[in-house]
């Protein structure tokens, strides 16, 4: 059975024109504001050791990686992330760097199956930064300036919203229930759906009615600064009101800074316990029914590779981006070069035609070739 | 200027989610009970309706077309999309069940053909039992196939138990409770978070007359 030349697998596809444009000058910018704030670009290998994975990102998100074996039978993958390569870099290979560590990427990462049912795409291109090795508010409050200022330049800023959380404010209440793991994976997607009806329904037979009016807080809808004073009336547990203290401070950061209109505080944001470790946030632009981008801390990633230390980072999605810069109408600046119109340079004489050609980059123009004058149809 | 898309599941809850969002105060043209237009807007202007298969309902709310939906559970755990549920309604009540001829399933450790509509919680419901079954995936009159010998079993939604008994079958098992929730987007949810907090309001407090 001969397959159709012109199939391509499900999840992937051509970019081509302004689209591709767009996405490289998109990349291009975002790459630019992260060396501005001294962030050392980083590629790590396409192809890695699928065990690198399983430590990077837990063993049930590495089964989305495409997996294949080397000539001595050990198992590859196709980066599904960036972060675990930079991770094992950092613990290894960088071990003895001065800290802190700031490292940019961006590039293409691929997964057997698609993150969500919304999203049909196997690869998609990563554009994040990780800071490695420091701790607390101001390395947070990094993080998060960063990406306001690609969201700013890329003119998303008036209709894009930054969610933040503190998974410990979650881990705080739900120490105190001794849940064993599949009941607690079940609360936490009841928190994370917001799901206040089978909320109280589940937790009728653990918990008592203190803790109760603690959950029904983290589902409430998100917030501003009173979402602090509605959280610290019920939740009185001291790991979670340290993790309220420590995002209260961040909050306070940010809105000194001006910038609270653009965020808001979701204390129901628990979508990946096992992964983040403080604070989380996600972005959120108009236009586009998903996110586009999301990150946080994650504190125990580095000591899977043998040299904990704290670290800090997010990820775009490129295409997302692009998407809602569509859905905006902020393409702005960022489409000039494709838009000028180009010299047509005909010669019969290819000399001609070439030192033509040439003189005319030299000025900057685009040129196209078209070596013989060609008939007009 | 639309605020917000709301997607309801076309049949069995339609009338159920309409006369909710009335008492929610949302007013729509009488004419949306008869015509055959899958959009519409309130009266106000504020909310757009468009009506869809149930199984649709959460594909166009993960997409964010709709920026909320009301659609029964059995319909959400089906489609394991992901999406926000702050709200359980107390319409479209019903259970999602194992039903076999007699009530009896023959024995319990050979294949058991399991006939549905709802592969993927039948599937689920069976593995965490470890029962081997063969999911045959109909769409429609499922009590059929076992007074045919097509399967065994079926795992079907009941609400008055009346088509089951009809056809000789007896409930084996009960896998879940169910009933209508509103849905959001979780993009919309924060984009829109005003216009979602409005409308969660005044429907929660619509369902909570109807509790009463």
């Amino acid at each position: 059975m001969s397959e159709s030349l012109s199939a391509i697998p499900s999840g992937v596809r051509y970019y081509f024109g302004s689209e591709a444009h767009l996405r490289r000058a998109v990349e291009h910018a975002a790459m630019s504001i992260f060396k501005a704030w001294s962030y050392e670009e980083i590629t790590p290998p396409t192809v890695d050791y699928y065990s690198l994975f399983e430590r990077g990102m837990g063993a049930v998100e590495a089964q989305d990686a495409f997996r294949f074996t080397d000539t001595d039978g050990k198992l590859l993958a196709l980066r599904p992330d960036v972060t675990s390569g930079i991770a094992r870099a950092a613990a290894t290979l960088m071990a003895k760097r001065e800290r802190p560590l700031r490292f940019s990427y961006a590039a293409p990462v691929f997964r057997l199956r698609a993150e969500s049912h919304a999203e049909w795409r196997r690869e998609s291109t990563q554009i994040g930064c990780e800071l490695i090795g420091r701790n607390g508010c101001a390395a947070d409050m990094e993080v998060l300036a960063i990406a306001v200022e690609i969201l700013s330049y890329l003119g998303l800023n008036g209709s894009s919203t930054i969610t933040i959380n503190d998974l410990e404010v979650f881990n705080g209440i739900v120490g105190s229930l001794g849940l064993d793991a599949t009941a607690q994976e079940e609360l936490r997607e009841l928190v994370d759906t917001h799901n206040a009806g089978d909320l109280e329904r589940f937790l009728a037979s653990y918990a008592s009615t203190e803790e109760c009016a603690s959950f029904a807080q983290l589902v409430q809808l998100a917030g501003r600064s009173e979402v602090f004073e509605n959280a610290r009336r019920v939740i009185t547990n001291e790991r979670s009101v340290a993790a309220l203290d420590r995002l209260e401070a961040l909050w306070t950061v940010i809105d000194s800074l001006g910038l609270s209109a653009q965020f808001e505080v979701d204390l129901g944001d628990v979508s990946r316990l096992d992964y983040y470790t403080g604070i989380l946030f996600k972005i959120y632009v108009a236009g586009v029914g998903m996110r586009v981008g999301s990150g946080g801390r994650y504190d125990q990633l580095t000591a899977n590779f043998g040299k904990a230390e704290p670290a800090v980072g997010f990820v775009l999605d490129l295409d997302a981006l692009a998407e809602a810069m569509r859905a905006n109408e902020s393409i702005t600046k960022l489409g000039e070069v494709a838009e000028q119109t180009a010299t047509l340079i005909m010669d019969e004489d290819p000399t001609a035609l070439f030192r033509e050609a040439l003189r005319k980059r030299e000025q900057g123009d685009r040129v196209l070739i078209s070596p013989k004058p060609e008939v007009m149809p | 200027m639309i605020d917000l898309t709301i997607a309801i599941a076309k049949g069995r809850l339609q009338a159920e989610a309409l006369a909710l969002l009335g008492r929610a105060g949302l007013r729509l043209p009488d004419e949306a009970h008869l015509s055959r237009r899958l959009a519409i807007d309130d009266e106000s202007g504020s909310y757009r309706f468009i009506f869809i298969k149930p199984a649709d309902v959460p594909v166009y709310v993960e997409h964010g077309i709709a920026d909320c939906g009301i659609v029964g559970r059995d319909v959400l755990l089906e489609s394991e999309a992901d999406l926000l549920q702050p709200l359980t309604l107390e319409i479209g009540r019903c259970r999602i069940v194992v039903a076999a001829p007699n009530g009896n399933l023959t024995d319990g450790f050979g294949m058991l053909r399991v006939a549905t509509k709802y592969p993927r919680i039948a599937a689920r419901h069976f593995v965490e039992h470890g029962q081997p079954v063969e999911i045959i995936e109909l769409s429609g009159s499922v009590e059929l196939a076992p007074v045919l010998d097509l399967a065994d079993c079926i795992v079907d939604l009941v609400e008055t138990g009346t088509t089951l008994r009809e056809n000789g079958l007896q409930i084996v098992d009960v896998i879940a409770e169910s009933s209508a929730r509103f849905v959001v987007n979780r993009a919309s949810y924060q984009l829109k978070a005003k216009f979602v907090s409005n409308l969660l309001d005044a429907l929660r407090k619509a369902n909570e007359d109807c509790k009463a």
